[in-house]
């Protein structure tokens, strides 16, 4: 068996750490990977979970359906948006309710925001995870750019509890859209410029081709979801398929690569970004008129008996919401199911036959969120010494 | 409804159909079958849509104490159609049990069959991943508890 032959076995994290401060690239997820290695080589994965199950779906059974609008916003700190979204759009399906466009656009505005700076978040992790510290500090740089258009629009950077039944929870005025529009125009060169960099930097290209490679069949086989799945050649997005809100009427491009390896990961992140930027311009100028805020004294407190099935394109994949009621103002059955769910869990293949020096890199390369990430243990089985060294150093290939 | 089937080039599911019907307000089929179908059923829809075509996206569990059956939905995520198919069944509520879909090779079925197991009891014939404490502390999956039953109480 191929764990006799390893003689090495990295643990990685063994120590949960609370990220402090808004901007830690992890606010969920704390999760262990179990890389058992023979030399350098991979030789095994155990996805080990279960260390901040919050049980989120049990408390939304006894809170009421609006309640739940800032849990599910809670569940992620980085996609708030899009889970609350993608809630409420479950509760407007079973109420028969259609929102204006107005408030669709607004909607659209936010996610659009929120896939911005979580694409430029993880790709500046993985220049950080690379050795390129200063390329992450000038990517978190102009990330702030776009916390601040977010707390423009939304009245806050990072949890925004933004979306309501019915519509959201703040209009935009002539001044806002101004302020965001000027903030945009100074992002955009900013994210072209990283992109060329990871497209034609050698150092880059070098840590990422063809590490990681996922073939097309393999992505769908394991439910794989998001820049992941796309990554791999599958045109699979559900603002496409799924056309919500004003995606239907927002034009956008489905950005597929075909390659299947990290580096196309990346690079389909940072071509969704730039597709954004042009999402939140068109939405800017072309944001319908009319009421965007409902009225939350009118809004049912009782819900009918019903059903739905809600998906959102979160920066991460595909999030779904399944939501169940039997009538009263509280949910029978909330079902969550996150895209780093399937992408982690599923994905332990893609390690394999790869350097130990890889694995940080091919995680980083699913976005994965997770908190505990910060430090690795390496346990030499040969004479049982257990070291901590910091995920940087792995990756840098410095553990001998 | 198996109208509905037919608009999709789905027909071939309707021998296997016990009841056809469309979700709320958006357009999802939901196709209720028998638990021993299951394995035929994704076949099926392999063979029609190919390995590319065919995304098992999430894997929810329902207990319906009311009913004395387990609810389980498969949300199919038929790609080049642009559509969602429902696979639902229901199983008995003492002993639920289903073939797994990795037993198929769908290697999407892990984390939510994993998941389903440890809050909720299903078990799945064939996954050899299933374990308590997947995502429940042990100090509860130990007292035998699936806190996703609506016997237990928070």
């Amino acid at each position: 068996m191929t764990e006799t032959r390893a003689d090495k076995v990295v643990e990685f994290p063994m120590l949960v750490e609370v990220p402090i401060g808004p901007q830690h690239p992890a606010v969920h997820e704390p999760i262990m990977l179990k890389v058992y290695v023979d030399g350098e080589e991979v030789v095994k994965v155990e996805i080990n979970t279960g260390y901040n199950h919050r049980g989120v779906e049990k408390l939304a059974e006894r809170n009421t359906f609006y309640k739940n609008i800032f849990l599910c916003g809670r569940v992620c700190g980085i996609c708030n948006t899009v889970h609350a979204n993608c809630y409420v759009r479950a509760l407007e399906a079973i109420l028969n309710v259609d929102p204006p466009p107005r408030a669709k656009y607004l909607r659209v505005l936010a996610m659009e925001l929120e896939r911005i700076h979580s694409h430029m978040i993880i790709n500046a992790i993985m220049a950080e995870i690379l050795g390129f510290d200063t390329l992450f500090m000038y990517i978190m740089r102009d990330r702030e750019l776009v916390m601040k258009a977010k707390e423009i629009l939304t009245g806050a950077r990072v949890l925004a509890d933004y979306m309501m039944v019915g519509g959201v929870r703040r209009d935009l005025n002539e001044v806002k859209r101004d302020r965001i529009k000027d903030i945009l125009r100074k992002l955009e060169p900013r994210v072209k410029y990283y992109m060329k960099v990871f497209e034609e930097d050698a150092t880059i290209r070098k840590r990422l081709v063809d590490i990681g490679t996922i073939t097309s069949r393999d992505a769908v086989n394991h439910g794989l979801l998001g820049p992941t799945l796309r990554g791999s050649g599958i045109a699979s997005d559900a603002r496409d398929y799924d056309r919500y809100d004003a995606y239907g009427e927002v034009p956008f491009r489905l950005i597929v690569r075909k390659h299947g390896d990290s580096h196309d990961r990346m690079m389909v992140r940072w071509e969704e970004t730039i597709n954004s930027i042009e999402m939140c311009n068109y939405v800017l100028d072309h944001l319908p008129q009319g009421n965007a805020v409902p009225d939350e004294r009118r809004l049912p407190r009782r819900f009918p008996e019903g059903e739905a099935y809600a998906t959102a394109e979160a920066p991460r994949g595909e999030l779904t919401y399944y939501v169940i009621s039997k009538g009263g103002d509280k949910p029978y059955r909330v079902k969550i199911r996150t895209p780093s769910f399937n992408n982690i869990i599923n994905s332990g293949f893609v390690y394999l036959g790869h350097t130990l020096a890889d694995v940080p890199v091919i995680l980083v390369s699913f976005d994965p969120c997770i908190s505990c990430m910060e430090r690795v243990i390496v346990t030499d089985l040969r004479n049982g010494v257990r070291r901590k060294v910091p995920i940087r150093t792995l990756a840098r290939g410095e553990v001998k | 409804m198996s109208v509905e089937l037919k608009k999709l080039g789905l027909d071939f599911l309707e021998k296997y159909a016990l009841k056809v019907s469309l979700m709320r307000s958006n357009d999802r089929i939901v196709v209720e079958i028998k638990p021993e179908d299951l394995p035929n059923v994704i076949k099926s829809l392999i063979e029609k849509f190919g390995e590319r075509g065919v995304l098992l996206s999430t894997i929810a569990g329902v207990d319906l104490p009311d009913e004395d059956s387990i609810m389980i939905n498969y949300f199919i995520n038929l790609i080049n159609l642009k559509r969602y198919i429902v696979l639902r069944t229901k199983l008995n509520r003492d002993n639920p049990r289903i073939k797994s879909l990795l037993s198929l090779g769908i290697n999407g079925a892990l984390s939510g069959e994993c998941e389903t197991y440890d809050l909720l009891g299903i078990v799945f014939d064939g996954n050899k991943y299933l374990k308590r404490g997947f995502f429940v502390p042990m100090d509860v999956a130990e007292k035998g508890i699936y806190p996703l039953r609506k016997e237990f109480k928070v």
